[in-house]
């Protein structure tokens, strides 16, 4: 099914970044690079597990036109109004080892291109799983076209337990006017280990808004890169991970202001529970010349256990000065008098606790772009809410 | 309009004030590094076999170790063969024991600094320990400090007279192999100061040390070492100018804070060497590890900094909060303008309970200077209820310049608190215009602005760098308007 040898392939996976490099200090790729090899070893064959019933459960949960990508294999839904796709036939070169990797081993590519303002939202289901050791690559290019008015809600998720690598690249195009929506939900096995590499490219006058959830995921990687080369961009985006037992969840964001006027916000929020380790690192960039520019980057994160661990790091590199630029950045607890005031309205310690969380992470469930999925976000959240402070060791 | 290029073009070309070069013959080693020279600094300063051994191994490890590429700087590669590792006024054989035999061209030097040797150090109450490129040559108040029990001298003579302590303490807060520049350091150190505060002693002044960088070619390698005992407190103040030459230098200067049980001590720092001309030609290159160590229970570091010069700037003041309820604090004001480079914060490591740090770091940046904070808060997997509050702003004034941050937080422990907040901006014409209507001219609103925005680290400082601190911001940046 590879297109290359197992050398060159083995060559790209020792290629993988490694803590070494600044960008990937605090997540560490060797369960990717283990799973890749033992892949490979194993003759680079994926049998899939038995996933329709999972496919059908989770597109019929959103109102969407779906096109699922199951362990890397494309399959296309009924025409749609405003919907245009086409498998890839070539892909750009690639820029990085985990995008040569995607390149070497990619099955099915997708273009989507939306025009006008489609009714429904258009579904992208990743679902992985496979009888044994698995990698899969998927890419998917998406083009707002001029003007166009519409949705995109991302559905990352697994079935069955077997130790699973699955490298995404999404490149998405905003054009001219273009109002974009995008909504990222992660919801994977433990043994499963994801990076995500999403570009975004802006028109002029265009409005992107984005919202990600990571809710599951043993390793995840999720790069957010965004650049403004038109003026008069509005980007905003919001990321939500909760984290238990065994995650890892790193989400790295990188906004590229080359033109001014623009505007861009992030909000990022976390809550850490159990021996588990997040990262955020926000970086803005202002471009010589861009002026007019406006960004803030924002990160929250809610500690609950002794060995939960955040590394966060919001980079602001300013090359001009007509701009206003701000970011701020919380590490803090559940207020005790908070916790204190609800147990005396006869709330448990657990249920108090989930309420407060709860209170955390709504601002950016009800800020979720894609109406159609908000519900369904919401009771993803809460649910997941449940299980990370279910399995609480009250350290206070 | 008009006046505010006017304004700022006065500014770009306002030349260095403290530039010029004193007369004075220096005996100095030819160019170059290897142990010979190592072993030929240590002859100089009589030092024991210990501390020569100490720097032959510092300079064994230099040598495997490779220079920093992380930092947001430019420059050209360093010529470490080409720079005299040890300078010293000539007239080394016979001291002078009083003010009235110091070589009057230095006297001449020192006036034009204002540094109040003189009279106006005993006006001022401040005790000088002035480092003439690598050897002291005059210190006063010692008597007045020695009633206290303070011991306060120069790296060498500490060496000799106090080695003990100097052993005990030197490299144990910047070990040898710490960073490039520390290990160089370390293998050829020329002087500096030693304080040693003893058990519940306030020192009864505040202590004042002025570098210089003199004869050319020869990079300075500073050692300060300031032990605080039990119950003690100190107020050290380090200013620094430097002669106008066209080669850069270097200089890689340490500093070891060490504060015990309820200790505390204020480490305050103004530097303003040569930063270069115009078109970044010449100027200093400061590579500086200047580092903490609250090692007692409720133990207390405080760095103060204002840094107008040099050309490269690379320094990050730190503290290692290990004392249960310690507190580390960094306030620091930095200017960049024309082709000034800095990358400058701090790091605060929480390792004890209940430990508090505040970073406060103030930017600005005109011209087509770059400049960068970055800063680490680590709080370790022991340290419950630490508390940081980080809040780092930038100022930016024209069209070319930069301000970056990269803040790094590691948090590993869930009592932690953290905040951090930073902001980028200009100075905002309604600001601005608002002082021009009230009758305030262009010039001195953007001074009353930028005043204003550093306020928070200027009341850190102690009153005489405080006056000196304004003054050096008035050169750097009046009438430059965003």
């Amino acid at each position: 099914m590879t297109r290359q040898s197992q050398e060159e392939l083995r060559e790209i996976v020792g290629r993988l970044p490694t803590t070494r490099d600044e960008d990937w200090k605090y997540t560490d790729l060797s369960r990717a690079r283990d799973i890749t090899s033992r892949w490979l070893d194993a003759g680079a064959e994926t049998v899939a597990a038995d996933i329709d019933e999972e496919i059908e459960r989770i597109s019929g949960s959103i109102d969407a036109t779906w096109f699922v990508i199951a362990n890397g294999e494309l399959r296309l839904p009924d025409a749609a109004s405003g919907i245009s796709a086409e498998r890839l036939d070539d892909v750009p070169a690639a820029a990085s080892a985990l995008a040569e990797l995607n390149s070497a081993l990619l099955v099915d590519g997708l273009r989507v291109r939306i025009d006008g303002a489609p009714d429904k939202p258009v579904g992208l289901l990743f679902i992985d799983g496979a009888a044994d050791a698995a990698t899969s690559q998927a890419r998917v290019e998406i083009e707002f076209a001029a003007g166009a008015s519409g949705e995109v809600v991302e559905y990352h998720a697994s079935q069955g337990a077997q130790d699973h690598y699955s490298n995404t690249i999404v490149a998405i195009t905003v054009g001219d006017n273009a109002n974009a929506a995008h909504l990222r939900i992660q919801s994977r096995d433990l043994r499963h280990v994801q990076t995500t590499h999403t570009t975004v490219n802006t028109g002029r006058d265009a409005r992107f808004r984005s919202a990600g959830f990571d809710l599951g995921g043993g390793l995840v990687r999720n790069d957010l890169v965004i650049g403004i080369s038109s003026p008069g961009a509005e980007i905003s985006f919001d990321g939500l991970y909760l984290a238990g037992e065994g995650q890892h969840i790193d989400n790295h964001t990188r906004v590229d202001h080359r033109v001014g006027p623009a505007t861009s916000r992030q909000e990022y929020r976390g809550i850490l529970n159990g021996r588990c380790r997040c990262v955020w690192n926000g970086k803005a960039i202002v471009h010589t010349g861009a002026d007019g520019t406006d960004a803030d980057q924002a990160n929250h994160n809610l500690l609950l256990s002794e060995r939960a661990e955040i590394d966060a790091k919001p980079e602001l590199e300013i090359y001009t000065d007509d701009v206003k630029c701000s970011h701020g950045t919380t590490v803090g607890q559940l207020d005790e008098t908070s916790l204190f005031y609800l147990r005396t309205r006869g709330l448990d310690r657990q249920h108090a606790k989930q309420v407060l969380t709860h209170a955390f992470a709504a601002g950016l469930v009800s800020r979720v772009p894609v109406e159609s999925a908000r519900n369904i976000v919401s009771e993803l959240v809460e649910a997941r809410l449940r299980d990370i402070i279910h399995s609480d060791e009250d350290f206070s | 309009m008009a006046t505010e290029s006017e304004n700022l073009e006065g500014l770009v070309n306002r030349r260095y004030e403290h530039g010029f070069v004193t007369d004075i013959e220096t005996e100095s080693l030819p160019p170059g590094l290897d142990e010979n020279v190592v072993r030929a600094i240590s002859a100089r300063k009589n030092e024991p076999e210990w501390l020569l051994e100490w720097r032959l191994q510092a300079y064994r490890q230099w040598l495997e170790m490779k220079e920093p590429e992380w930092a947001h700087l430019h420059y050209p590669k360093i010529e470490y063969d080409q720079i005299s590792y040890y300078a010293a006024p000539k007239s080394d054989e016979d001291r002078p024991k009083s003010l009235d035999e110091v070589d009057p061209k230095l006297l001449e030097t020192y006036d034009k600094l204002g540094i109040p040797l003189h009279e106006r150090a005993r006006l001022a109450g401040v005790a000088v320990d002035a480092v003439f490129d690598s050897v002291s040559v005059a210190t006063t108040f010692k008597d007045k400090l020695a009633d206290a029990g303070v011991i306060f001298c120069s790296f060498s003579e500490a060496v000799i007279e106090h080695p003990e302590l100097v052993k005990q303490y030197l490299g144990s807060v910047v070990p040898r192999r710490d960073n490039y520049f520390a290990a160089l350091n370390s293998a050829v150190f020329s002087d500096g100061s030693f304080v040693y505060i003893p058990k519940g002693v306030r020192c009864p002044m505040e202590l004042s040390t002025y570098f210089r960088i003199n004869a050319a070619n020869t990079g300075q390698f500073e050692r300060t070492l300031i032990v605080a005992d039990e119950g003690s407190y100190v107020s050290y103040l380090e200013g620094c100018t430097a002669p106008m030459r066209d080669e850069n230098q270097l200089h890689a200067a340490i500093v070891e804070l060490v504060a015990l049980d309820d200790a505390e001590i204020k480490y305050s720092t103004v530097q303003n060497w040569y930063p270069g001309d115009e078109n970044g030609v010449g100027g200093i290159y400061n590579f500086v590890t200047k580092r903490g160590d609250c090692r007692g229970r409720n133990s207390k570091i405080s760095w103060t900094q204002v840094e107008t010069g040099s050309a490269i700037t690379w320094k990050y003041p730190s503290c290692l909060l290990r004392g249960e309820n310690s507190v580390g604090e960094f306030y620091s004001v930095a200017v960049t303008n024309n082709r000034q480079q800095a990358d400058t914060g701090t790091k605060m490591i929480h390792i004890g309970r209940n430990t508090r740090s505040t970073i406060v770091s103030k930017g600005i940046s005109a011209g087509k200077a770059q400049q960068s904070y970055r800063g680490l808060v680590r709080v370790m997997p022991q340290a419950a209820g630490a508390r940081n509050h980080t809040q780092c702003d930038s100022l930016l004034i024209g069209k070319d310049c930069g301000a970056h941050t990269f803040p790094y937080m590691e948090i590993k422990h869930p009592s932690a608190k953290i905040e951090h907040e930073a902001t980028t901006s200009k100075i905002s014409a309604d600001q601005l215009f608002y002082c021009r209507q009230r009758g305030i001219s262009e010039e001195d609103a953007v001074n009353m602005i930028v005043n204003g925005f550093c306020k928070e680290v200027f009341k850190e400082l102690p009153m005489e760098f405080a006056v000196e601190a304004q003054a050096l911001l008035n050169v750097s940046l009046e009438g430059a308007v965003g």
